[in-house]
């Protein structure tokens, strides 16, 4: 059996706003909190499905808010991550048209935490749009574009694991897929303010 | 584009990735205030460069949630218990290990193409969490997510021109009915489609349930040909599960 460190709040916020031990990292966030927020959308209309899909899309939306800087531990992480698992299921409620009017009110306390979450949240068509448009990329160009903007590997290390013959052809490959998808950012004015809105908060 | 466009771009993409100094940043930084365009351009160029950013954590976090998903549904072991069963179990030894051969035994025996196909598979379920209400959703999706899997297929069957993400649905549909030689005929629809237009549509799922319907079919060399891929690519959907123990046991039934 795998064996499992408790990592620290503030170890686990550094280690998520550098990148470093991602991996790592994102795993004590589903073994520390996913059971204890799990329940609040299966108490509420939703399925177990349901609550693992809100808390994946929380995952993701604390990582954000921690590398933009807009969690700085004024709440602890067990908190803030609650917080955001509320607003993200109940705005899928309301997408779903069966808002719980019980829910409605939120509960006391945290405002600024609660309007940073809200303002966050209402990205999230966005983000799905994201996914879409770098899916439209051909798969190399993905790979490619991953490997130098999410993992931040140099294209010395990005040509040891492609199949490319120099260095200079994998420079020149990467540009053609970022001018691609700039491309097809300017080709679609709408969803170019949507990115605005959401990646540059 | 013209060539002198093209170095502006490519000075462009330097200076957005910190690889410009001296001179040629300076340069391009007083070019940038002159010229509006090209501040569009730069712009846009960081667009591009969040969304791969935002891209990137959603498929990690997306694979290491079905990871922790499988470890979830897996049967909880509490340390406190397990010491205490481990305990008791000294005192019935020879017991449980007489059992335990037994089982083991059993399951060397009786591993089937069937046995291993059934213990792997979970049906495809599409994301639920979408906006069900702006997104309109197709009369096969709709069948679909109602398991009304002959509707999926006799829809298809009127569509001449089927997208890739509705074929996919119509391989499933053919994998649930266990039809497994039109299931294959149709993932593979599905991965070519894409690999022709460049695209990663529903491909990613193809190739782990074709991976699947060549093990229920006994094509044992197929199926591992596409699991070792799948192995190799640790950005794959379905990486996680493809598990070393699952790769051998096929191999044991070549």
């Amino acid at each position: 059996m795998e064996a499992v460190r408790t990592i620290p709040d503030m170890e686990l916020v550094a280690n998520l706003r550098s990148g470093s031990r991602m991996e790592e990292s994102v795993k004590a966030i589903y073994r520390n909190y996913f059971d204890g927020l799990c329940w609040y959308v299966m108490n509420n209309s939703g399925s177990r499905q349901d609550a693992e899909d809100i808390f994946q899309e929380v995952v993701v939306s604390f990582i954000e808010l921690v590398q933009k800087d807009k969690f700085r531990g004024e709440s602890s992480i067990k908190t803030f991550l609650f917080s955001l698992n509320r607003h993200t299921w109940l705005n899928e409620l309301k997408r779903r048209g069966r808002a719980l009017a019980r829910e409605e009110k939120f509960e006391k306390g945290q405002p600024g935490t609660e309007m940073d979450v809200s303002h966050l949240i209402a990205g999230r068509e966005a983000k799905e749009q994201v996914m879409q448009l770098v899916s439209q990329l051909g798969e190399n160009c993905q790979k490619i574009l991953i490997m130098f903007y999410y993992d931040n590997l140099s294209i010395k290390e990005m040509l040891e694991s492609l199949n490319y013959e120099n260095e200079q052809v994998v420079r020149n490959k990467k540009y053609k897929c970022l001018k691609q998808l700039e491309l097809m950012i300017t080709q679609n004015p709408a969803l170019k303010e949507q990115l605005k809105n959401l990646l540059h908060e | 584009m013209n060539n002198s466009t093209n170095d502006m771009s490519e000075k462009l993409v330097k200076y957005l990735d910190g690889e410009l100094a001296g001179a040629e940043k300076e340069d391009i930084e007083r070019q940038l205030a002159a010229d509006p365009a090209l501040q569009e351009e730069l712009e846009t160029l960081k667009l591009a460069r969040e969304a791969v950013r935002s891209y990137g954590l959603q498929k990690q976090v997306a694979g290491i949630h079905r990871q922790m998903m499988n470890e979830a549904q897996a049967p909880v072991r509490n340390i406190g218990s397990t010491r205490r069963i481990i305990r008791y179990s000294m005192s019935i030894a020879a017991g449980i290990f007489i059992i335990f051969l037994g089982i083991t035994t059993y399951n060397y025996l009786t591993i089937s193409a069937n046995k291993l196909f059934n213990d792997n598979y979970r049906p495809y379920e599409l994301p639920t969490n979408r906006d069900m209400t702006n997104l309109a959703i197709s009369p096969v999706e709709k069948a679909y997510r109602e398991k009304n899997y002959a509707e999926v297929i006799r829809l298809a069957g009127i569509n001449d021109s089927l997208p890739v993400k509705e074929n996919f649905l119509l391989a499933m549909s053919y994998l649930e009915l266990k039809d497994d030689s039109k299931a294959i005929t149709n993932f593979k629809k599905v991965i070519i489609a894409n690999e022709s237009e460049a695209t990663n549509v529903r491909k990613e799922e193809a190739e782990y349930y074709l991976s699947l319907t060549y093990l229920r079919s006994k094509d044992y060399d197929h199926a591992l040909e596409l699991m070792n891929k799948i192995q190799d690519n640790p950005n794959h959907l379905y990486h996680e599960k493809i598990t070393g123990n699952l790769v051998t046991k096929i191999k044991r039934l070549r």
